[in-house]
């Protein structure tokens, strides 16, 4: 736990620093000027109806998707919408080394145990020798409550499981910040309680995240700042008993409303 | 009808009898055809008066002087033999009184045997020799030309002969397969490596190009074709004296000696003189050579008591032999092919566009040209841009081109099976696209595949058979030699030749499946 550590003693900067970001797919404006901040240890929360842009806003900040306006700053590392080849090679490799991701789907590597899943990138990305990063894998599957099944294909295991497996794979390259893109939107409510409870344990040791999510609880409960988006836009921004308990506008109120059911 | 056949109405039991009555209609029917066709096997001359016309089957593919494609009108084949044919057709014609016409029918030269017997054709008219074993299978006529061979080396080799090809380091001489040529190198040069092609033409060009030392010829081919390749001259004597014959089919007893007659009575006219001179290879021994008469008692007894050692001993190591060529070949080639593909494969998805739209073109050629084309081009027609390639590697490069555009396009469709999100996982824990594509896409996209690359392999096995058209012996060539040349063992040749294939080709398919299994885990 001393990287966490370790993170929140930097003190007070942004990891994550965005600026009027905008992107567009052909006629559709799917981000229309993105203002953000993520300070070192926060967890922020983005929440707000489907088709609003939440995802495409996260993959613009570790390279998946380019923008075309606007600019991307994380941990000292620029992304333009044009930049040389080369240039542009080496900041999203400068990125993604700082930047963690959990997808909804989880993506673990099928052919690979749960251990090598976790190893793979610190061994041929990282270069830490192997045997270190399997001691430290094996670790982070204690952390997460799987270390009995270090040995197992990511295909038997439940999607709770998987997510689980998926958060120590980011966790074992020491982000920076993880980007959590809606990690509990497929797994049934159970499920979803084991997942939500290993991020919030992670949120205590003071990582800094950026989760798109609908949990509304666990926004409540973890998050520093909410962000509403919608229609590309981040209509409300505030402390979470405010934007969920006080919401000024009316599409977060709406949406609220239908979130809580 | 019924009686005839032996077949019982009254006694068929009543519970049976719709299922009895279609059986015994089909037997009805299959009785009459094959009476029927024992009928009209059983005198073809008389249906040949009766139609109107012989097919008599010949091949046009390097054919020579005999039967070669009309350069003005390529709808009629030429060559001495074709005038023949119609030269006969007019004795038949005259003999029997009744309008008689040659139709010509397009075999694979050393098929033509097969053609007969199989009743496709009503004689084999192409050159071909007077052999025991032939006269074995099929009935002979009399020769209508006695040859020699000829000898044909580069006119820069200074070669002065036979003893100057004995004594080349390599000693590499191309004939025609199964031709008397062949046969007498055998018997009479054992310290030759011979080179068995489909084609003279393909063997002389071999020459020329310092492939072969030297090849042997029926005398009138050489003659005919020293036009097309300057370079070459005749060397030494002439050897091993033979002679062209017609067969037919080993009953048609009648038509034997229709044509024997008619035969005789075109060299008795001048015919035969006319049409030879036409082509440059009249000479006396037409007229006067002993063995333009072929005793019968000779065709009968040649070879009582030849051959007579076991099949399996005759045979199976030769066989075995090639099997090993064809192992060989598909071993060498494959894994080549898999490697070509995976970068064409590669290249096509991920490559910038001037990357992957020749590749496109790669693909799209190699799968739409067939690969005995292929083959041809690398081992015939590369040469002439100074690019000489040994058979073997010819062979192996051809069979990996070709079978790479294929692996190409399994592999691209694997990689497009393989989650867009497996690559974004990769990249976003920090690997660059290259060892993404290595350690997570494409180990995913290798198991997506196997089925169907295992598939491509046996089919790749198989199709080193075509190899033999550049000049390599594998087990489908082996075969056909070995078959040529002992007519009476086809069926457990091709017995012996099947069950190699197969004891290859099975356990590929189990090492794939174990394979696949074990990676499906």
């Amino acid at each position: 736990m001393s990287e966490v550590a370790s993170a929140r003693a930097a003190g007070q900067s942004p990891v994550i620093r965005v600026a009027d970001l905008h992107k567009r797919h052909g006629e559709l404006e799917v981000l229309r000027g993105i203002t953000l901040e993520v300070q070192r240890g926060d967890v922020a929360v983005i929440i707000g109806p489907s088709g609003g842009g939440k995802s495409t806003f996260l993959r613009c900040l570790n390279g998946l998707e380019r923008f075309d306006e606007g600019r991307v700053t994380i941990h000292g590392t620029t992304l333009l919408p044009q930049m040389e080849r080369s240039l542009e090679a080496r900041a999203l490799r400068e990125v993604r080394a700082h930047v963690g991701m959990v997808f909804q789907q989880f993506h673990l590597f099928p052919h690979m145990t749960v251990l090598e899943n976790i190893v793979e990138a610190p061994i041929h990305v990282a270069h830490v020798p192997p045997e270190e990063a399997r001691t430290r894998a094996r670790t982070l599957l204690e952390r997460v409550g799987l270390a009995a099944k270090a040995e197992r294909r990511p295909g038997v295991l439940s999607g709770g499981e998987q997510q689980r497996v998926a958060i120590a794979r980011a966790l074992a390259m020491n982000p920076e910040v993880i980007l959590f893109d809606e990690p509990t939107s497929s797994l049934d409510p159970r499920m979803t309680g084991e997942v939500l409870s290993v991020m919030s344990d992670l949120a205590q040791e003071g990582l800094t995240m950026l989760v798109v999510t609908h949990a509304m609880a666990f926004a409540r409960k973890a998050a520093k700042h909410v962000h509403v988006f919608h229609e590309g836009r981040v209509v409300e921004s505030g402390p979470p008993e405010q934007v969920l308990e006080d919401p000024r506008e009316r599409v977060t109120r709406e949406f609220l409303r239908l979130a809580w059911g | 009808m019924e009686r005839a056949l032996g077949i019982d109405i009254v006694c068929a039991p009543p519970n049976a009898r719709d299922g009895g009555r279609a059986i015994r209609s089909i037997l009805r029917i299959l009785v009459c055809l094959t009476l029927a066709c024992a009928a009209a096997r059983a005198d073809t001359l008389a249906q040949i008066v009766q139609r109107g016309s012989f097919v008599w089957g010949a091949d046009q593919e390097g054919g020579g002087l005999y039967a070669f494609l009309d350069a003005v009108d390529p709808s009629q084949p030429r060559g001495c033999d074709v005038d023949l044919a119609q030269a006969l057709a007019r004795e038949l014609t005259r003999e029997f009184g009744r309008p008689i016409e040659a139709r010509f029918a397009q075999g694979q030269w050393d098929k033509l045997p097969e053609l007969l017997e199989t009743g496709r054709i009503d004689l084999v008219l192409n050159g071909f020799e007077w052999m025991p074993e032939r006269a074995q299978r099929m009935r002979s006529t009399i020769p209508y030309y006695v040859f020699e061979l000829q000898l044909l080396v580069r006119a820069d080799a200074g070669a002065s002969g036979w003893d100057w090809l004995r004594t080349r380091p390599a000693k590499r001489v191309g004939v025609l397969g199964g031709s008397a040529a062949e046969r007498y190198l055998a018997e009479h040069e054992p310290g030759l490596e011979l080179v068995s092609y489909d084609g003279s033409t393909n063997a002389m060009g071999d020459v020329a190009s310092g492939r072969l030392d030297a090849t042997l010829q029926d005398l009138p081919i050489a003659i005919y074709y020293r036009r097309n390749f300057p370079s070459l001259e005749p060397a030494g004597e002439l050897v091993g004296a033979g002679r062209y014959v017609i067969y037919v089919r080993r009953t048609d007893a009648a038509l034997c000696d229709a044509l024997d007659r008619a035969i005789r009575s075109l060299r008795a006219d001048g015919t035969l003189e006319a049409i030879y001179t036409r082509y440059d290879c009249w000479n006396a021994a037409q007229l006067t050579s002993p063995l333009l008469e072929l005793p019968r008692a000779d065709v009968q007894d040649s070879r009582s008591g030849a051959g007579e050692s076991s099949f399996l001993a005759r045979h199976a190591s030769t066989l075995l032999q090639a099997a090993g060529m064809t192992v060989l070949l598909s071993l060498a080639s494959f894994p080549l092919a898999i490697a070509l593909g995976i970068l064409v494969a590669l290249g096509r998805r991920y490559g910038p566009r001037w990357v992957s739209w020749p590749l496109g073109v790669y693909v799209e050629v190699l799968r739409g040209t067939p690969l005995m084309l292929q083959l041809f081009v690398l081992f015939y027609v590369l040469p002439n841009a100074g690019l000489r390639l040994d058979a073997l590697l010819a062979a192996v490069l051809g069979l990996a081109i070709n079978y790479s555009a294929y692996e190409a396009e399994i592999y691209r469709a694997g990689l497009q099976a393989v989650p867009p999100g497996q690559m974004e996982a990769a990249l976003a824990l920090g690997m660059s696209q290259r060892l993404a594509l290595r350690r997570i896409v494409l180990p995913q996209a290798v198991r997506i595949v196997i089925p169907a690359t295992t598939n491509d392999f046996i089919a790749l096995f198989k199709d080193t058979s075509v190899c033999s058209v550049i000049t390599v012996v594998e087990l489908t060539k082996s075969y056909n030699i070995a078959a040529m040349n002992n007519p009476a063992d086809v069926l457990p040749l091709a017995v012996l030749a099947g069950l190699l294939y197969l004891a290859m080709s099975y356990p590929l398919s189990l090492l794939s499946s174990r394979l696949e299994a074990r990676l499906r885990r």
